[in-house]
């Protein structure tokens, strides 16, 4: 565990558990999971196929409930908060880069982008300057007003990243991001998350491929459901 | 908000077909109900347009009147009242700021020597100051127009009839105007927009109550036993309706049971007791008063309830649309929900786009709305078609754009919410190019489109039944060949004319249209026949005693000489009535084969003596007996009739012709009319037409459920079909992959086809029985209104399901057919 700088983790987990129930089959996709991520941190989750990591990612970012364990999110407890205050938690304090980027095809660009600023009481003025900000941090800037249909699969990652870090989140969290990304645009995205890092954004990325999880600071290693290795890059 | 709707209308923008095919269907239904709203609104929601119309009260009289009843289309003869009971009750109340009285009468008006066959009013005194209205021009009768029997020959005229017959003339005051063969002074004319007080009534003058006599009103006005007069007034402030009808009856039970009581004589105990006990009626009357309001719920209930129900199916469309529309966007809705959207909000989204649907189905709507009201006029006869505004007003408008909203809501509210469930991972996983749809949409699914069938076969069958009974009252043996017959009406005494000359008039008349080329036989009778006119008398007859009054209570009819034979009517026995049966000759009648068949007069009712009218006296003698002609309307069964010749009789003042001719009698219409203004050009000649066209305004109400209820049942069949198709469409696209799974295992094209027919199979079932049992209720429901048919017709029924049953297959076979044509290769490749 590796604790933040004034002693509190910003993410830290303890005996996380995850049971699916289907047809009368459980399948324990996660097993007595504890780690942190301190502020500032790069963390990588890789696996194989299976071993629980988008599972854990879904629950570190408010998608889905542990069925057991403790979970704090900037030293406050998650397991009571209403959807609604879910949610809220989601838009402020979580960035989401989707292997399958997700970005909406009826928005334009500074659309997508401005999506979750639009779920704040945000002037319209401070949407559009942290728009065009975001935008500018990711190279993309001159493709604003085109729709993710007309970008390539490495520019539409990029929105997705501009998306993510628009509203000033306190992680990043990313589900193979360069999953449907050739190797050239998967390091080009890669490199992105590096500068982030390196400029103060915490970050938690899942990836099944050793050469990504090399980018981060330290690689926590999942298999059956289970931490397996927590180690330093 | 305003992000909502830019997103709405970019998200309809997307798949214009979809969202125009969506439109549509919303058009046609709200459509549909906004057009019935209309007539609904006019005939039975419209207040009157005076001074707080929701202070008006209607009042009436029901229980025992012996002696004479007389009503119009302002209501029964139960709610009316006696002259001398109106003044006083007029008199002595306190608790309203007046009682106005009323009665319409026809109208025979000569307008700068053209004659004018209206509507007029006789009205109190107090009728304009109690409606409070002010006039367009001049001024409107008061109490001292109406203060002296016979002495004020004044009028008021409506602001329509000033417009149409007096080009607005300003100086329309004090001109004359001949109402009934007496000249009256236009004192005034009344605001725009108002008709009086009776829905479906347009009058264009109003008289004063004393002249009744000279308009030729010949109630009589003294007898406390003749009851005429529809009476309303308006609440003084501060008195609400319970307190007025209790201080009323304090005032009317006094008069009733110590004035009116002692004047019935011979009547019995029980009957007294009642006529004792009569209370007055005080109720509200911000609608004026009409018979309408009685006769068109029924009809305009169900027509509201045929097209909810093709909205029902429309709005079932829509919720489809939605929830496939919904099921594409589960990545977009799970991606918005994680960065942090509440599901109000995106509720909130998605309920915009279904309002912004349903508001431009509405928009549209209004179009569609326009175009019914134009068929139902088309349906109606012009004097019906006048009296509605075929117009969309305000509250059309309102309606339609309230109803739209609902609907966006009612029926975007199942699909949002599902789309928004909260299966964030699934829906993000499931990634953009897939659709993904729970079990629960798909059953939900399965359920509108059984539902539309169900609602669309009960339709169906329902119309069929209508649409049946409408064939056989146009079948229906008449008892007369009435193909090549023309008719027209005409009332001499309103002209000025009186009984003699009347008489002289008449046979002129008769000579007169029977020179007319291409006229081949003419005929007049005093009640128009198949008009949905009647006139009953209690007779007795010769060697028949009646256990009941109401047992000799007989139709009757009085008419020319050779009236039989200009119909081409045949005599059973006896003869037909000839020139010799005039006034002073000895008098006869004709009864017809139902009159010899109640009285079982058998092959004895030639030479048998009747009574006319309600006399001991057997001076009457049955001289021929003829074929069952129909009387009032098609529907009914022919009633026993019994018939005397118009010139044996006192009082001809009015009477209807038919001519019988060789051509197509459309074309000897304008002859017709030519031949009356030549005996009198002061004459109105009214009702003339063909008696094809006749029997069609009498049917009109058949007409227009029948072919409304069909339109409206194909209309709702095809929106069902396109439901279906819909739905089936996008099953077969989710399912695709299956398909393919299936096709690369071995199954060949007919098992697929099978595979999709049989679901549509299962709602076709489902929905048929459904429908048909609903429509077995319906059919109960609709007996009275069916013709020789009863409510679970066989033929009705089996035409309606083969139909929906073809259409729904044939929606069901494009995309089995679509289904059997996927490529496995394809479909396995499919992401």
């Amino acid at each position: 565990m590796a604790p933040n700088g004034n002693g509190t983790p910003l993410i830290k987990l303890e005996s996380i558990k995850k049971v699916f129930y289907t047809d009368e089959v459980e399948t324990h996709a996660l097993i007595d999971v504890h780690f942190a991520i301190a502020k500032g941190e790069y963390v990588a989750i890789s696996g194989p196929s299976g071993c629980g990591k988008t599972t854990l990612l879904s629950i570190l970012g408010l998608l889905d409930t542990p069925s057991g364990g403790e979970y704090d999110l900037a030293g406050e407890s998650v397991a009571r908060l209403t959807p609604v205050d879910r949610a809220r938690v989601r838009n402020r304090q979580i960035g989401f880069i989707f292997q399958a980027f997700n970005l909406i095809g009826d928005l334009t660009v500074a659309e997508n982008v401005e999506l979750p600023l639009t779920y704040r009481e945000m002037a319209a003025s401070e949407r559009k300057d942290r728009v065009a900000k975001a935008l500018e941090r990711v190279q993309m800037s001159h493709r604003a007003k085109h729709f993710p249909a007309q970008l390539s699969g490495g520019q539409q990652q990029r929105v997705a990243v501009a998306r993510a870090v628009a509203g000033d989140p306190a992680i990043l969290l990313a589900d193979e991001p360069t999953g449907n990304l050739d190797s050239k645009n998967g390091e080009a995205v890669m490199e992105l998350l590096r500068e982030l890092n390196q400029n103060g954004s915490t970050i938690c990325m899942v990836t099944h491929d050793a050469r990504y999880a090399q980018h981060a600071d330290r690689t926590v290693e999942l298999f059956d459901g289970r931490v397996v290795e927590a180690a330093a890059v | 908000m305003m992000r909502n709707l830019r997103l709405a209308a970019r998200m309809l923008l997307k798949t214009p077909f979809v969202s125009g095919v969506a439109v549509l269907s919303l058009a046609l239904g709200i459509g549909a109900n906004a057009a019935i709203f209309s007539i609904f609104e006019q005939l039975l929601l419209r207040e009157l347009p005076v001074r707080e119309p929701g202070q008006l009260v209607n009042l009436a009289a029901p229980g025992p009147k012996p002696g004479s009843t007389s009503s119009n289309d302002a209501g029964r003869s139960t709610i009316t009242f006696s002259y001398p009971m109106f003044r006083d009750l007029e008199k002595r109340q306190t608790v309203f700021t007046g009682i106005a009285a009323h009665k319409l009468f026809s109208a025979s008006l000569g307008v700068r020597n053209e004659p004018v066959a209206e509507r007029g009013v006789l009205v109190s005194g107090s009728y304009f100051p109690v409606l409070g209205l002010t006039p367009a021009k001049g001024r409107l009768l008061s109490p001292d127009d109406d203060d002296v029997k016979g002495a004020h020959y004044v009028a008021v005229i409506s602001y329509a009839f000033w417009e149409n017959k007096f080009g607005k003339d300003p100086g329309i005051v004090g001109q004359p105007i001949v109402v009934n063969g007496n000249t009256f002074s236009i004192i005034g004319v009344a605001p725009q927009g108002f008709d009086g007080t009776t829905v479906s009534q347009m009058p264009v003058v109003w008289i004063p109550l004393e002249m009744r006599e000279q308009v030729q009103v010949r109630e009589d006005a003294e007898s406390r036993r003749s009851y005429w007069l529809y009476l309303f007034a308006r609440l003084k402030p501060g008195v609400n309706i319970e307190t007025a009808r209790t201080a009323m009856n304090a005032l009317y039970r006094p008069i009733v049971t110590d004035v009116e009581a002692p004047l019935q004589v011979k009547m019995d105990s029980v009957t007294m007791r009642a006529f004792k006990a009569k209370l007055l009626r005080v109720e509200p009357g911000a609608r004026g008063q009409s018979q309408v309001h009685e006769e068109a719920t029924t009809p305009i209930m169900l027509l509201f309830l045929v097209t909810g129900m093709v909205l029902l199916i429309a709005c079932a469309n829509i919720a489809n649309l939605l929830l496939a529309r919904g099921a594409g966007r589960a990545t977009e809705m799970g991606v918005r929900l994680a960065l942090g959207a509440t599901r109000r909000a995106l509720v909130a989204q998605l309920l915009t786009e279904s309002v912004l649907l349903a508001l431009l189905g509405g928009v549209v709507a209004l179009l569609v709305a326009q175009w019914t009201m134009s068929g139902i006029v088309a349906l109606l006869p012009p004097f019906a078609a006048a009296m509605l505004q075929f117009s969309l007003r305000w509250p059309v408008i309102a309606f339609a754009v309230g109803l739209s909203v609902v609907t966006g809501v009612v029926f975007g509210l199942f699909p949002a919410l599902h789309s928004t469930r909260n299966d964030l991972i699934g829906a993000i996983r499931a990634g953009a190019n897939q659709i993904t749809g729970g079990r629960a949409a798909a059953r939900f699914r399965a359920a509108l489109v059984t539902a539309q069938i169900a609602l669309s076969t009960s339709l169906l069958i329902v119309s069929a039944l209508f649409l049946r009974s409408l064939m056989n009252v146009s079948r229906a043996d008449l008892g007369v060949r009435v193909e090549h017959l023309a008719t027209f009406s005409v009332d001499a005494r309103r002209a000025g004319y009186d009984t003699a000359r009347s008489a002289v008039l008449f046979s002129r008349a008769e000579e007169e249209l029977t020179a007319v080329p291409g006229v081949t036989a003419v005929a007049s009778a005093r009640v128009p026949l198949i008009a949905n006119s009647d006139w009953e008398s209690t007779i007795k007859i010769q060697g028949h005693d009646c256990s009941a009054e109401s047992e000799c209570q007989v139709a009757l009819n009085r008419v020319s000489a050779g009236f039989f034979g200009a119909l081409n009517v045949p005599m059973v026995g006896g003869r037909e009535f000839s020139a010799v049966d005039r006034l002073g000759a000895p008098k006869v009648a004709i009864v017809n084969q139902a009159f010899v068949k109640r009285y079982k007069l058998g092959d004895h009712a030639v030479g048998k003596y009747i009574s006319d009218g309600n006399t001991d006296s057997l001076n009457v003698e049955i001289v021929g007996v003829a074929r069952d002609i129909k009387y009032a309307n098609v529907k009914d069964e022919v009633p026993p009739v019994f018939y005397t010749p118009w010139r044996q009789d006192a009082h001809a003042g009015d009477m209807s012709f038919y001519v019988r001719t060789s051509l197509p009698p459309a074309q000897i219409l304008g002859a017709m009319r030519a031949t009356m203004q030549r005996l009198d050009p002061n004459l109105p000649v009214e009702e003339l037409k063909t008696m094809p066209q006749q029997i069609r305004e009498t049917n009109v109400f058949d007409r227009m459920i029948g072919i409304l209820s069909l339109a409206f049942a194909l209309v709702a069949t095809m929106l069902a079909s396109i439901g279906l198709y819909g739905v089936l469409s996008y099953t077969v696209a989710q399912r695709t992959r299956e398909i393919g799974v299936r096709m690369a295992l071995g199954a060949d094209a007919r098992s697929v086809r099978r595979l999709v027919m049989r679901q549509v199979a299962g709602m076709v079932v489902i929905g048929g029985l459904l429908g048909i049992g609903a429509a077995l209720a319906a059919g109960r429901a609709a007996r009275n209104m069916l013709y020789q048919l009863e409510g679970y017709d066989p033929v009705a029924f089996t035409v309606a399901v083969l139909l929906l049953a073809s259409v729904a297959l044939l929606a069901g076979w494009i995309p089995a057919r679509r289904a059997s044509a996927v490529d496995p290769m394809q479909a396995l490749r499919y992401d």
